[in-house]
Parts: C-alpha cells; structure tokens; sequence
C-alpha cells in the first residue's frame, strides 16, 4: 500500500543471496498477497495483519529489527500520555482561571494584559517557544537540554532518580502548558462574558448572593460547557504539540518515535502509532461526551 | 432583559436599511480598532518583504559559497547584522527570503482550505437533512485527527516538495471553515428576506449566490486570517521536523538546521531566534488582524451583570418639588428623585427621569407604561440591580429607613431577597439551567437563614413550590422539563422563599398564553394578600394592573405621567396620555366602543425631546409643553398628574381634560 517499502530495498541490496531475500520475505509475510488470495481467502497480509492485532501483535518494527512494534509504542505511549496529562491539566487550570478572571475584570489592565498573553502564546509556534525555553534554560539554569533522564546516570535514590526525572520534564511540561494555555484561556474569557449576561446570573445577584457566590455557584459550570467540548475537540491540536514538544525535547514519546519512523520509512512502527491515536481520540471523545452529560442535564433528554 | 436595553441596542447593519447615517461602517469600527491596525501593518509589512526580498537582502541566499570553519555561527556584526548560520550563510538574508515561502504558503494553501470548507459548509448548512449529517460528521472527523501527523505522513509520501505541502496543507486545514460557514449558513437561511426568495421560487444556485454568499463572507473574513496563520504555522513545523522542500529556504528549515546542528550548545541565538521571531511577526499580525476583524463583524458582548457597580454619578438630594419633600410618613419604601443614566456609543442616555414613588406595607402598585418608559429600569434600580452601563444619576431610595443607594455591598445583599425579591420576566433564562429547581430555591433560604440545614432547606423548596401548584415529585427537576407556566410558578416559589416585605413582579405572565396568564396573576395576588406582602407590578397590561393593584404610576419616556389609586385613575384619566392609553384598551363594560391608537412612536432614549416628554403625540399640547418640564401637580383626590393642564396658575383657562 505505501510507497518506499524498505523490506523490499533491503531486498535489493546487492549482497544479499536470494535464499536471505526469500527468508526475509517470509519473516515479514511479505511473500503472501496483499488483499486478495483466489486459492486461501484468509491467507493475505491484510488478514494476516487483524488476525496478529487482535492478538496484540502489531508486528515487528524494521528500524530496530528484534523491538515488537508492541513494546516499542506502550513505552512511548506512557511517557506522551505523562507529558499530556500533566500539560492538559495545568493548561485546562490556568486558563481556566485566567480566562474566568479577565472577562470578570473586562476592559481592565488585567484584561488587557490576559488578552495579549494569550493571543503572543497562540501565535508561537510551540517547537519555537520550547527552543527559547531550552535555549534560555540550559544557557542560564543549567537545566538539561533533552531526553527523559540523564544517559548512564546512577541513582542512589528514588528521591534522586525523581529530580533527574522532574529536571527533564520541567521545560517540556512548561512549553506544552504555555502552548495549550491561550486557546482555553480565550474561549473561557468569551463564554464567561455571555454566561455572566444571563438572566439566571441577575436572579442569583438578586437573590443576595455575593459575586463570588454568583461565579462559583451559577456561573462556573455553565461556563465549562464550551470548554468539555473544546477540551475534547482539541485532541488532535494536542497530539500535534506533543510531537512539537517531544521533537525539540527529545523526549521518547509518541511523537518522537513517529517522527523518527517517517524518517526512517518504518511503517509497521508508524501503523501502530497511528492506530493507537486513532484509539485514543475516539476514547477521549467518549470520555468528553460522558463529563459533558454530567454537567448539563438538558443532554440526553432532549 | 429590560427594555432599555432592547431599545438601546443597535440595530442589525446586516439587515441594512434602516442603518441610521450616525453608526459607523465596517472599515471606521476597524480602523479605531489599535490591534487591529497593528497587526494589520505588521502584515503589510511583511507582504513588502517577501516582494522586494531580493532588493533588501544583502547577500543572495541560494548563491553557494564555499564555507570556511570560521564562517560557521558567527555573531551579528556590520556585515552580517544577523550573523551566520550552520553553513555560514547571512541569516538576514535567509529571513528575507525566508517570508516568501511562509507568505506562498500561507495564502497558497489557505486559498485551497476556504474553497473546500465554503463549499461544504455552505452545501450542509443550505440544504441540511441527511446530507448535512453526512458532511458534519466528516468534518468533526477531520477536525479531532491530529492534522500534523496525518501532514507528516503524507508528506513523506508524497515527496517534501513545496507544491505538495502546500496541497497536503490546504486540503487537511478546512475544517473550521466548513463549521463556521455552515453555522453561519443555518442563520442567514433563516433571515426573512432569504425565505422571502425561495417562497418566490429563486432557485437555489441564485439565493445562495445573491443572499447567502455575500452575508456569509464578511463573517469568513475573520476565519480566513486565522486559517493563513494556521497553513504558516504548519509549513514551518513541517520543515521544522524535516519534512520541508530541501531546495527553498523557509523559517522552519532554518530552525532545523540551527537547531539540529549545534547552535543551542554554540550560543548562536541569532540562527535560532531571528527565524523564530519572524514566524512569530507574521503569525501574530495574522492573529491581531483577525481578532479585530472579528469584534468588527461579529461583535461580542461588551458588558455583563457582575461587572463592579459604576460610581453613582451624583447623589444629588431630591430637588425642592411640592411632591418630593413630603414623603409618606407609613411608606416602607419610598423612593424620590430617581434618575438613572446609560452609557451608549451616542452618549449617556436618560432611561429614568426624576421619578418618585411610595409603596405602603402590603400595598400593591402597578408600574404601566410602553416598552422603553422606564418601569423595568426603576425597579432594577431598588435593589442596585440595573443592568451593565446603567447607574443611578440622582435621587434616594428608602426601604424601612435604610438608604439603599448607599448601604455597603454586605448589607445591600442582606436586603436582597430576604426584605426585597423579584419575579423576573421570562423565566426560562431567569432559572439556572444547570442546577434543580429546589436547589435554587433552597439556596436563597439558607442564604438568609444560617440556622436552617439543607435538608429543612430543601423541604421549604418542596413546600413553596407545592403552593404555587408543583407537586414535590417535580421539584428535583431542571427547568427545562417544566412548561413555561410552571417555570414562571417556580420563579414566584423562589420569589417567596424568604418571606420578603415587597415583590416585585417584573412583566411575569408577557410570554405566557392568556389562560395560564390569568392563573398566575390570580397566584401571585393572592399569595401576597396572604402573607401581606407589597407588590409591584410591572406590565404593559392595564387589565393585570386593574385586575391586581391598589395604585397605579402611568409611565412614560422615564418620567411618571400619573400616579393615583387604580380605580379612580382608571375612572377619570388627568393626564392626556394615560386617556389615550385607555383608550386604546378594550373595555369588557363597552365591547362597542372604538379603539383608537397613539399617533407618533414612544420617545428614543437618546433623543428626548425637551419639555414634557409627551408634547409631540399630545393632542392637548400648548406652546410651554415644548420648553417646560410639568412637575407632578397634586389633584384634589391625593393623585399626581405631570401635566401644565393642572397648574393652578392656568387651570380654567386650558383646555379640558377627558373625564372618562
């Protein structure tokens, strides 16, 4: 199906005897059609490829020759999901709130100043601002310019071995937060703004409630609506930073190692990458319609 | 929500024709617009660059040199002001060069973006059903897949050239404008004269050509902006991972380059920042430029109720009146004076104009008048509620000897509810749509009552609501599941949660058909003839007023026309305008008499016209009406009347008054 086969360039090398090309072949089932087989229907490579993912086999990879795709994209899975899930919260917490705070102090240096923050931040691109903070921090902080831990480190502790790690990941982490912070940040300043116009907003001053009543008691969820389904609907900007960020950061996540599989051409790596976002965004697209039914009870009864 | 804010609004410029010549157009709301302007000529800027590149540039780029070591990474000096990079080529004019691709890009790709989602955005939102279903869902598809990804992978592909990135680029970036463009599509096809075509049988290719499409577009302005900034910042994370066209220098390749090749451990700022920060120019000009494009077409909301309350412009004591200064010694409320302002773009607008009234422990008033006379606003005002832009200009509000206009934030809100509640209008938006009815009602009873659990809390809501006529089985519901009736009875159950002195009711029945209509109002008067509660009623229904009200105010362009006991008002108007008023509402007693109407329309907030406010449709008018206010005369039977017919000095000479 793709282009620029690499088992089959491998084929060609010339100092190869055809008894290897053939065993090659065989090892990669490459020797079998690809979709359509008249004598053995189910012999086919597309078969052959559902029949080994539902045992969890998602192949070999062709870059690192003896490395299950398996293996090689559960340990990249778990170090993006880290770097996500810290980014996402801290972005989501911290837009949140600065977007919550400049619509209620609108047209006020607050504002202002929240506005142009963010609208600096949404307009750096993210592998740019991770250069700056890479390039700022290892210059001035002494802090380390990429991977997850330090290479041939020892450490005595756990204690230790958490610093090396937090060390790593602190401008990552920061980069990521920054990068996702503007777009929550200016859709919460909005949706605050009209959710604080509504008329409900006027019966809970009315009825006696301070302001701070009135933003945590009526205003907060309404105004997270939009936000559950930015969040959900942001995943696939998400992904891409992760790429960004694990780019400028060496970091081996997701991103880095479909980046380095594109390079390198390894498309069993690459199908497996993909067929884990696949499944992650339909996840998290689940997950964001379940917090949504929970915060706005007209959903499902409409 | 009041109706001096809908009458304060501007009018749709969309919907063209009565665009008065005072509002300002597109191109000057855009042109006062600071970020605007500036990202715009941050953009133009930029344009020039990639034109005159080769004019400014000072060393030719693709010319191949031969590089010696020292050359490598050297810092910004005289002859090169942007120093080298990794192959010791001038990064001034690589940046130069450098906005070509990224501006090619930008627009090439966006081009291909905005036609594919103004196609399916329009197609979906024009003819909607299955297809529309079909569309969106693909669209919704492409936008949670992670774009860059499927980028990076095409591109490897296909081949890193920059015609194929551009394609890559613009085929996978059109999914915000397939949403806007449909969204704004479902509104236009809505806009009567849009339905006006079809119900006249233009075909579809012409409506969409002459009535959709050019409302569509403006609104696609914003969007295009921000879809070029989008199509730069892909191509330059591309060439960033590696994935750029290896035979044109752009922004990302260069980054690559410094960055892959040992400038961050060189110290060579320069090859890192001076691409950085051109991609950041062009980008942020993009975002500034769109941003302003978009509070010009699409303008948003410029004020909301939590806003701090504005400075109360002047407490001016009540001004000598042979009204105001007696005020009635059994009033619980009292309010004199009262004048409240509103900022608008055409200046501070008088929405209340020096208006007095009392209310009795358990007496009702009613407040009539148009819409726009300034009842709703002086309600508002009681309770320091008015809406965002509005403040008290002049005059005093007493509640039970306490200042209101004065009283600190704590002791206001003390007050709020518990001595003081309203029953909005339209009680739809007035009820909190994410939290039960009963909760809302017990938390107005726990506010004022700290010694009351949440369980006794909750059992007040299930009583109140059970006596407005919502069985308990319901009262853990949302608002949405209620009619409109019961959601209007739970606005009254919530009203009376705190057994407060004074009601108001604001409009409480306008949305509501006559038989629900008449309950309600039965509801509420009796329910406050039982507690003994005072009540306001404000109503453009001179039948609610008759029906429920001890006293009546007429209102009229913020001032009170009249004010006396309902029946005697209604038997024997004094002021012209409450004559006309009544004579232009149906009588039940005289089903054959003629109904006329007002000539002339209710005054603009911001262009009152001098003296009486009433002159220009008053057939009794004399010359002094245009030039003198009328204060409010006192009649024989204790009731007010603002009319120079009444002014001991004159009366009997003028003409006479309509005895009904």
């Amino acid at each position: 199906m793709l282009p620029g086969d690499p088992a089959k360039s491998g084929v060609r090398d010339p100092r190869l005897d055809p008894a290897s090309i053939a065993a090659l072949e065989q090892r990669f089932g490459l020797d079998k059609p690809v979709f359509i087989n008249t004598a053995e229907p189910f012999d086919t490579q597309f078969v052959a490829y559902w029949r080994e993912l539902a045992r969890g086999n998602l192949g070999t990879s062709y870059e690192f020759r003896n490395a299950s795709v398996a293996s090689l994209v559960s340990r990249a899975l778990t170090n993006t999901l880290w770097l996500i899930l810290a980014a996402e919260v801290l972005a989501i917490v911290l837009g949140t709130a600065l977007g919550l705070v400049a619509a209620w102090r609108r047209r006020t240096k607050i504002d202002a100043g929240a506005l142009l923050f963010a609208l600096l931040m949404w307009s750096l691109p993210t592998f740019f601002l991770g250069i700056v903070l890479l390039f700022v921090g290892s210059t001035w902080f002494g802090l380390p310019t990429g991977g997850r831990l330090t290479v041939g480190a020892d450490y005595a502790t756990w204690g230790a071995y958490f610093a090396d790690l937090g060390r790593h990941l602190l401008l990552p982490t920061l980069t990521f937060t920054l990068a996702l912070l503007a777009q929550y940040m200016l859709i919460m300043r909005s949706t605050v703004m009209e959710v604080f116009n509504e008329d409900y907003i006027l019966t809970a001053k009315a009825k006696g409630l301070s302001t701070f009543q009135v933003i945590t008691r009526h205003a907060l969820r309404n105004a997270m609506l939009p936000m559950a389904t930015l969040i959900a609907l942001n995943l696939g900007f998400v992904v891409s930073g992760a790429i960004e960020v694990e780019t400028v950061f060496s970091l081996p996540g997701l991103g880095l190692l479909t980046v380095d599989a594109v390079n390198a051409r390894d498309y069993p790596v690459l199908q497996g990458a993909f067929l884990l976002l696949a499944i992650s965004v339909v996840v998290a697209n689940f997950a964001a319609d379940v917090v949504y039914g929970w915060l706005d009870p007209r959903v499902g009864e409409a | 929500m009041t109706a001096t804010t809908t009458q304060t609004a501007e009018p749709s410029p969309a919907e063209g024709g009565d665009t008065s010549p005072d509002e300002p157009g597109a191109w000057q709301t855009f042109r006062r617009n600071g970020v605007g302007m500036t990202g715009a000529i941050m953009l133009v800027v930029a344009i020039i660059i990639a034109l005159f590149a080769p004019l400014l540039a000072p060393y030719d780029p693709y010319e191949s040199v031969r590089v010696a070591i020292d050359d490598i990474y050297q810092a910004p000096s005289a002859a090169h002001l942007l120093g080298t990079d990794d192959g010791g080529k001038d990064v001034l004019s690589a940046l130069l060069y450098g906005t070509r691709v990224s501006l090619i890009v930008g627009f090439a790709a966006a081009a291909i973006s905005l036609l594919i989602g103004g196609f399916i955005g329009l197609v979906a939102g024009y003819y909607g059903h299955a297809l529309e279903t079909v569309l969106m869902r693909i669209t919704d598809f492409f936008l949670v897949i992670p774009a860059l990804v499927l980028q990076i992978v095409i591109v490897a592909i296909v081949g890193q050239s920059l015609r194929n990135i551009i394609i890559v680029i613009g085929v996978l970036g059109w999914t915000t404008t397939a949403r806007l463009v449909r969204s704004q599509t479902l509104t236009v096809k809505q806009r009567r004269f849009v339905m006006r075509a079809r119900a006249l049988g233009a075909g579809d290719a012409h409506i969409i050509r002459r009535h959709v499409f050019p409302l569509v577009l403006p609104l696609m302005l914003a969007n295009t902006v921000l879809v070029i900034s989008l199509a730069i910042l892909s191509e330059s994370t591309l060439a960033f991972i590696g994935l750029g066209d290896p035979t044109v220098i752009s922004w990302g390749q260069m980054l690559n380059f410094a960055f892959t090749r040992g400038a961050v451990t060189a110290g060579a700022w320069w090859a890192l920042f001076g691409p950085g920060l051109a991609l950041l120019w062009v980008v942020l000009s993009a975002t500034l430029f769109g941003t302003a494009l978009e509070d010009v077409f699409n303008p948003r909301l410029q004020r909301h109720h939590l806003e701090p309350e504005l400075p109360q412009a002047r407490r001016a004591r009540a001004r000598a009146h042979n009204h105001a200064d007696e005020p009635v010694s059994d009033a619980l409320l009292s309010v004199r004076n009262l004048s409240v302002e509103f900022e608008t773009a055409l200046g501070a607008a008088r929405a209340v104009d020096d208006v007095s009234f009392d209310l009795r422990r358990g007496e009702s008033l009613g407040l009539v008048g148009e819409s726009g006379s300034g009842k709703t606003t002086s309600v508002l005002a009681l309770l320091r509620l008015l809406p965002p832009g509005g403040s008290v200009a002049a005059g005093q509000v007493t509640f039970d000897e306490l200042d209101v206009l004065t009283l600190p934030a704590s002791d206001l809100r003390a007050l709020r509810w518990q001595r003081l509640a309203i029953v909005f209008q339209g009680a739809m938006n007035a009820l909190n749509p994410v939290r039960t009815v009963e909760s809302q009602i017990a938390e107005a009873v726990r506010l004022h009552d700290d010694g009351v659990s949440r369980k006794a809390a909750a059992e007040r809501a299930g009583d109140l609501l059970a006596s407005v006529g919502i069985t308990r089985s319901r009262a853990a519901e949302y608002a949405h599941t209620y009619s409109g009736g019961m959601r209007q009875r739970a606005m009254i159950a919530l009203a009376l949660a705190c057994d407060p002195d004074i009601v108001v009711a604001d409009e409480p029945t306008t949305a509501l058909d006559v038989m629900v209509q008449a309950q309600i109002l039965e509801l509420l008067a009796s329910l406050a003839r039982e507690r003994g509660m005072g009540m306001i009623m404000v109503t453009h229904d001179l039948g609610v007023v008759a029906a429920t009200c001890d006293r009546v105010a007429v209102m009229y362009g913020g001032t009170i026309a009249e004010e006396g006991p309902t029946a005697e008002v209604f038997a024997s108007p004094q002021h012209p305008y409450t004559r006309l008023l009544l004579e232009a509402f149906p009588d039940i007693d005289h089903p054959d008499r003629a109904l006329s109407s007002i000539p002339g329309a209710p005054p603009r907030l911001t262009n009152q016209p001098s003296g009486c406010r009433f002159h220009p449709r008053c057939p009794d008018a004399m010359d002094r009406c245009t030039t003198e206010r009328p204060p409010p005369y006192e009649l024989d039977d204790g009731r007010l009347a603002a009319c120079f017919l009444h002014d001991p000095a004159t009366v009997g000479s003028g003409g006479g008054s309509g005895d009904g």
